[in-house]
C-alpha cells in the first residue's frame, strides 16, 4: 500500500509541464497533450538512395522505378546528398542541433508497399535533434513547441485496393522517394494548437524549399499521439492516430480522441486508457481502432550495412546556414522592426506572409530566392509608398490578395521588379478591386520576354527594341564587337528605357549580344 | 621423396594457362563442361560461345582476352539466370549485370557460364542448394571415384577451376565461401579486402561482410582477374575510395618494392625474393583441437621451408578474440541475412505457393508464409530464424550489437599485429593506434596459417553432419576472423596430406592488413614457387 501511494506521488513530481493548465470549456477538468509526428516529402529531383527522377501525382503508376526501387536482388542504395542538404536546411530552420554523425537503421516488416521489406530509415542516430517551433496562436501569447528529432527516411509505394474487384495494386513510383520524419514532443495542448503547429511548419518548409508540405496531396502526412488527464494528474496513456491527411481532419481526430479517452478514464475508474494505433474515419469524424499494443509489431531495427556513417563537416553546415532561405518569422521580425507603426497589425502582417502558400516549391532547394524574398522587398515598398502617402497600413486600401498577386507576378516573371514597383504605386493611387494582373496589362507592364505573355511576339519586340538601340548606338555597337565588354551596359540602358521597365536586363543583355553576334558571322 | 600429384596439377595447367590462352580454349572449356559437368554439377547454366559478349573479335587485345571465367549463381547476369541456388530465385533473370561481369566482359573475358553453390551463400559443403551437391572433381576422377564435398559456398566455382571446365572463376565470400572451396579442390582462392572489389548486383547475404572472391589454378591469373575487377565503384557506397586503395598500395611499395609491380610473370625467378624482408606470423589461437594432425604438419613443413629457404622471418602472434569470432559471425551474417532475404516472399521475387485453403487470409504474413517455408532451404531458413531473433527488440543488445562489439575487437586485434595501418577502418583508428604503444606485441606483415582443419569431407559424412550441425560451423573457424575483420586472404594449396596414397589438398592461408592485396598475392607467389621447387628437387 505505502509503495502504490510513494510511486503515484513520485509520478507527480517527476512530470513536470513546461505548459501551465488552462480550462478548456469544452472538456472541463481534462488537460489534453498532443505530439505530432509530420512527414514531409522532400522536395528533390531525386529519390533518396536511387537517381531515379521523383514522381507526381499526375504521373502513370509504375513509370519512375529503377531496380534499387524495386528492391531487386544486387541492388545498393545511394545516398542523394540534395536530400540531405534539405534536411539541413529544415534542420536550421527548426534551431535544431545537427549531428555531425548520423546513421542509417533498417525498420522490417512485411507489407507489399515495401518492396525490400524494411525501410531505411534513422532510427538510433538521427540527422537532427533538439529543436523548436514558435507558434502563433491567435488572441494568446505565442508557444513554443519543442523538436525531438528529424530523420530522413525512404517513402513507401503506394498501395491501392479496389473492392469491387478485391484486388490491390501496387504503385512503385513513390517507393523511396526521401521524406523527412519530424518529431515534436507532446507539447500542444489543444487541436488548434495542433493545427497551428502543422501549419507553421509547413509554413517554414515551404519558406527553406524543402518540402510543398501539401496534405492534401500527400506530400505532408501526420501521425498524431493524444492523452488526455485530470487537472493537475500525470499525463494518460497516449494514443497514436495514423495517416491523417489534412489538418482539418487532424483536429477533428483529436477533438473526437479527447472524447473518447475523458469518457473511458469518467467510465473506467482507477484504469488507464489502453493503448492503441487507431485510424480516422473521415466520413463520420471518428477515430478507430487498428492494432492494440500487443499487436504492436517488432520492427527489429538494424543499423544498414551499406550506408555506414553520414558524415557532415563543419563547413558544408555552416554553407547551409549561410544559403538558408529567409524564414516567415525573421521576415516578420525585420519588417516590425524597421516600420515600428505595423506593431498591434500583426494579424494583417500574418496575413500578407501567407501569401507564400499555394506556391510551387522548386525542387532541391534551387531558386533559393523565391516569393518570400520578393515578398519582403515589395513590403518595404508597399510601407515605404504608404509613408509616403501619409496612410497607415491598416487604412491602405490594397487587399492582401491584390498585394499577393502581385508578388506572385513579380516572382514569376510575368512582370519586372522595376514595374512591379509601378505597379504597387498606381495600384495604391488608384484603388480598384481589379486584380493585379489585370491592371499590369492594361498600364502594359507585362515583361516582354514572359513566358506568360504572348511568348513569341513579345520577345520579337524585345528584338526590335535591341535591334533598334544597335542601330541608334552604332559607335557603341562597334565597340562591342571590337572587345570592349564595358559598353554592352550602355545599349542594354538604351533598351530598358525604351521598354519603360518591362525589359528583363538579364534577357535584354543576352538579345544584344546575340544579334551583334549574329551580325558579326553573316 | 614422395610424389606431389595435386601440386603438379596446378603447374600443369599453369603452364597451360600462360602458353595455350587462344580462342580455342573456350571451346575446349565447354567441351571439358558438357563431358563432366553431368558427374560434378558445378554449371548451372552455360553461356552460348555466340552469345552477344563471348566471341567479338574486338575483343582480342584486350588485358583479358581469351581468359573463360565462370560467374557465382549469386552474382547478376543480365544474360543467364541469377538462381543463388534458391528455389526462390529459379526462374529469376536480372535485368542488369553485377559490375564485376561488366568489368570482366570489358576486359575481354569470356563468361562461360553459371556455377552452383548453397543456397544465397549459406554452408561450407555446397550441399544446400535447389541444384544438388557439387561434386569435387578430385575425387571423381581417381580410382576408385570418391564422391567428397567440394566446399562451400561458392563450390561450383572451385570445382569448376579444378574440373578444367574455365580458367578462372568468380566466387562470393562472406566467412570463407571462396577460402574453404579453393582449399577442398586444391586451387587458389582470393578475398580480397572489403570494399575493392564491387558489390553492385552481388546477391546480399551479409553486406557488411560480402566479398566477390576469385578462384584460379593458380596465384597469377587469380591475380590477373583480380586486378581489373577491383575498381572504385560508385554504385556501391561501400567501395573504398580511390585514396586510401593508394594509400595502402603505397605502404605496400615502400616496404616490399618489387612486390607492388603488376607483371608478375616477367621476373618468375624472383618471386621469392619478397620472403627476405617478410615477417610472417603465426597466430596462436589458429590451431583448434579439430586441426587435423597431418594438415598441421604440412603447415610446420611450409613454415621451415619459408623460413630456411626463403628467409622470411617467423613471429608467433596472438589474436586472443579469435575465440568468440565464429559466435560473433553467426549473430551478425544471420542478422543481415535475415533482412537482406525479406524481400523474397512470393509476391515481388520468388515463386508463389498459394497458401493452403484452411489459411485465415486476413493476415498478410499467412500469405507470405507459405511461399518462404516452401521456397526457402532448410540452412537459409534457419539463419533467417535465428537472425529474426537476434534482431527482436529483447535480444538485440545481448546478440546483435554484443557481437559488433566482439566484431571491433577482432578488428582491434588485427590492427594490433600488423606493421601496415588498417586505413579502411573508421574513427576507431585512432584508439588502436595508442594501445599499440602499450604492447610491445612484434609487428607483423601477413599472417599464415591452415585454410581449413580438414581436408574435403565425404559428402555421404555430410549429410549425417547436418543432423550434428555445429560441426559444419566449425569448419568455418579459421576463415571467419579475416571476414569480420574486412582482410585480404587466400588460400594457396599446401600440397600432399597424409603420408601414404592418400592425397587431399589442403590451403595456407595467407592474411594481410587491409588494401594490401598485392602484397598477400605476391607471398601467394613465393610459396607456390618454393614448393614447386621442392617437389621438382
Amino acid at each position: 500500500m505505502s509503495l502504490f501511494v510513494r510511486r503515484v506521488s513520485l509520478g507527480k513530481r517527476a512530470f513536470h509541464d513546461i505548459r501551465t493548465y488552462k480550462e478548456d470549456p469544452r472538456w472541463p477538468g481534462w488537460q489534453v497533450v498532443v505530439g505530432i509526428e509530420t512527414h514531409a516529402q522532400i522536395k528533390s529531383r531525386r529519390k533518396l538512395f536511387s537517381e531515379t527522377l521523383t514522381s507526381s501525382l499526375n504521373d502513370p503508376p509504375n513509370t519512375h522505378v529503377s531496380p534499387f526501387d524495386a528492391a531487386y536482388p544486387g541492388t545498393l542504395p545511394k545516398v542523394n546528398s540534395k536530400c540531405v542538404d534539405l534536411a539541413l536546411r529544415t534542420a536550421l530552420a527548426l534551431k535544431c542541433r545537427v549531428s555531425r554523425r548520423s546513421s542509417f537503421d533498417r525498420k522490417h516488416y512485411f507489407y507489399p508497399d515495401l518492396p525490400a521489406g524494411y525501410q531505411i530509415t534513422q532510427h538510433y542516430s538521427p540527422i537532427a535533434t533538439d529543436g523548436t517551433l514558435e507558434i502563433a496562436i491567435a488572441e494568446s501569447s505565442p508557444i513554443r513547441v519543442r523538436i525531438k528529432q528529424i530523420q530522413l527516411e525512404q517513402d513507401t509505394a503506394k498501395s491501392t485496393f479496389d473492392p469491387r474487384t478485391s484486388n490491390s495494386y501496387i504503385d512503385l513510383s513513390r517507393a523511396g522517394t526521401g521524406l523527412m520524419e519530424i518529431v515534436s514532443e507532446a507539447d500542444m495542448r489543444s487541436p488548434e494548437e495542433a493545427g497551428a503547429y502543422v501549419r507553421t511548419l509547413q509554413s517554414v518548409l515551404r519558406a527553406v524549399g524543402s518540402s510543398d508540405g501539401n496534405m492534401e496531396q500527400g506530400s505532408l502526412r501526420c501521425d498524431v499521439n493524444v492523452s488526455v488527464n485530470r487537472k493537475g494528474d500525470p499525463p494518460g496513456t497516449r494514443c497514436e492516430i495514423k495517416n491523417l491527411n489534412s489538418v482539418k481532419f487532424m483536429m477533428a481526430a483529436i477533438t473526437h480522441e479527447v472524447k473518447r479517452q475523458s469518457d473511458f478514464l469518467t467510465a473506467n475508474p482507477g484504469l488507464a486508457v489502453p493503448q492503441e494505433t487507431r485510424g480516422f474515419d473521415e466520413n463520420t469524424f471518428e477515430t478507430f481502432r487498428l492494432r492494440s499494443k500487443e499487436d504492436a509489431p517488432d520492427y527489429r531495427y538494424m543499423p544498414d550495412p551499406n550506408l555506414g556513417t553520414l558524415v557532415l563537416s563543419e563547413g558544408r553546415i555552416e554553407e547551409i546556414k549561410q544559403t538558408l532561405p529567409p524564414l516567415p518569422w525573421e521576415i516578420r521580425a525585420r519588417l516590425l522592426e524597421k516600420y515600428p507603426t505595423l506593431q498591434g497589425k500583426q494579424q494583417s502582417l500574418d496575413v500578407l506572409l501567407n501569401v507564400d502558400s499555394g506556391r510551387e516549391v522548386p525542387f532541391d532547394g534551387e531558386n533559393k530566392g523565391g516569393a518570400v524574398q520578393y515578398f519582403e522587398r515589395l513590403t518595404h515598398d508597399l510601407l515605404g509608398q504608404l509613408a509616403a502617402r501619409q496612410e497607415t497600413f491598416s487604412a491602405n486600401t490594397l487587399t492582401a490578395e491584390q498585394f499577393g498577386e502581385l508578388v506572385d507576378l513579380v516572382q514569376d516573371k510575368t512582370i519586372t521588379g522595376t514595374s512591379g514597383k509601378l505597379l504597387l504605386r498606381h495600384m495604391l493611387a488608384n484603388p480598384s478591386p481589379r486584380s493585379a494582373k489585370e491592371v499590369a496589362s492594361e498600364l502594359d507592364l507585362i515583361a516582354l520576354d514572359s513566358a506568360s505573355s504572348s511568348g513569341s511576339s513579345a520577345s520579337s519586340e524585345l528584338e526590335e527594341l535591341c535591334k533598334a538601340a544597335i542601330t541608334a548606338l552604332p559607335s557603341e555597337a562597334a565597340a562591342f564587337k571590337a572587345g570592349n565588354k564595358n559598353v554592352l551596359n550602355k545599349i542594354v540602358g538604351y533598351v530598358m528605357k525604351k521598354s519603360r521597365g518591362r525589359a528583363d536586363a538579364g534577357a535584354a543583355k543576352n538579345m544584344v549580344e546575340k544579334l551583334i553576334k549574329d551580325d558579326d558571322s553573316s | 621423396m614422395r610424389t606431389n600429384v595435386i601440386t603438379k596439377r596446378c603447374l600443369s595447367s599453369h603452364r597451360f594457362c600462360t602458353r595455350l590462352y587462344s580462342t580455342s580454349s573456350r571451346a575446349r572449356h565447354r567441351e571439358v563442361i558438357s563431358a563432366k559437368n553431368a558427374s560434378v554439377n558445378a554449371f548451372v547454366s552455360v553461356s552460348e560461345p555466340s552469345s552477344s559478349h563471348v566471341s567479338r573479335d574486338g575483343s582480342k587485345g584486350l588485358p583479358l582476352s581469351g581468359l573463360t571465367v565462370a560467374i557465382k549463381d549469386n552474382i547478376a547476369t543480365s544474360q543467364m539466370s541469377t538462381t543463388c541456388s534458391s528455389a526462390m530465385l529459379q526462374n529469376f533473370t536480372s535485368p542488369f549485370d553485377a559490375t564485376v561481369v561488366e568489368l570482366l566482359i570489358q576486359n575481354g573475358v569470356d563468361i562461360i557460364g553459371k556455377t552452383n553453390c548453397d543456397e544465397f551463400g549459406m554452408g561450407s559443403l555446397n550441399v544446400h542448394s535447389v541444384h544438388g551437391p557439387v561434386k569435387n572433381p578430385l575425387g571423381l576422377f581417381q580410382d576408385p571415384p570418391e564422391e567428397r564435398s567440394a566446399g562451400g559456398s561458392s563450390g561450383g566455382s572451385a570445382a569448376a577451376v579444378a574440373a578444367g571446365m574455365c580458367d578462372a572463376a568468380l566466387g562470393t565470400d562472406t566467412g570463407g565461401s571462396v577460402r574453404l572451396p579453393a582449399s577442398y579442390c586444391g586451387i587458389v582462392g582470393l578475398k580480397p579486402s572489403y570494399g575493392l572489389i564491387s558489390r553492385w548486383g552481388v546477391v546480399s547475404y551479409a553486406d557488411s561482410l560480402d566479398c566477390v572472391g576469385v578462384l584460379a589454378s593458380n596465384v597469377e591469373v587469380t591475380q590477373r582477374v583480380f586486378e581489373r575487377i577491383a575498381a572504385h565503384d560508385t554504385n556501391d557506397p561501400t567501395s573504398a575510395p580511390q585514396a586510401i586503395r593508394y594509400k595502402a598500395r603505397q605502404q605496400v611499395e615502400e616496404l616490399f618494392p618489387s612486390a607492388s609491380t603488376s607483371t608478375p610473370s616477367s621476373k618468375p625467378t624472383d618471386d621469392t625474393s619478397i620472403l627476405k624482408r617478410l615477417r610472417i606470423g603465426i597466430p596462436q589461437e589458429y590451431f583448434p583441437a579439430e586441426l587435423s594432425s597431418t594438415i598441421l604438419d604440412q603447415l610446420r613443413t611450409l613454415i621451415h621451408t619459408l623460413q630456411i629457404r626463403g628467409g622470411a622471418t617467423i613471429v608467433p602472434v596472438s589474436l586472443p578474440t579469435t575465440a568468440y569470432a565464429l559466435s560473433s559471425y553467426y549473430v551478425l551474417a544471420s542478422a543481415e541475412a535475415s533482412s537482406n532475404l525479406a524481400r523474397y516472399d512470393g509476391v515481388r521475387y520468388g515463386s508463389y505457393e498459394a497458401p493452403g485453403p484452411e489459411t485465415d487470409l486476413t493476415k498478410t504474413s499467412s500469405v507470405y508464409a507459405r511461399t518462404r517455408s516452401v521456397n526457402f532451404g532448410k540452412e537459409v531458413k534457419k539463419r533467417i530464424l535465428l537472425g529474426t531473433y537476434a534482431l527482436s527488440a529483447d535480444a538485440f543488445d545481448n546478440y546483435f550489437l554484443q557481437a559488433q562489439r566482439i566484431r571491433q575487437l577482432i578488428k582491434n586485434d588485427f590492427d594490433r599485429v600488423f606493421r601496415i595501418p588498417n586505413f579502411f577502418s573508421d574513427q576507431t583508428h585512432q584508439n588502436t593506434r595508442d594501445t599499440n604503444t602499450e604492447t610491445s606485441q612484434p609487428k607483423v606483415d601477413v599472417l599464415l596459417h591452415p585454410s581449413a582443419i580438414r581436408t574435403a569431407p565425404l559428402l555421404s559424412d555430410s549429410e549425417s553432419e547436418s543432423a550434428d550441425s555445429l560441426s559444419a560451423y566449425v569448419q568455418d573457424v579459421l576463415t571467419v576472423p579475416a571476414s569480420l575483420g574486412g582482410l585480404p586472404a587466400l588460400s594457396v594449396p599446401m600440397g600432399v596430406s597424409g603420408k601414404e596414397g592418400f592425397r587431399w589438398p589442403v590451403g595456407a592461408s595467407i592474411v594481410g592488413q587491409w588494401g594490401t592485396d598485392e602484397l598477400v598475392l605476391a607471398v601467394g607467389r613465393a610459396v607456390e614457387r618454393l614448393q614447386a621447387g621442392r617437389c621438382s628437387s
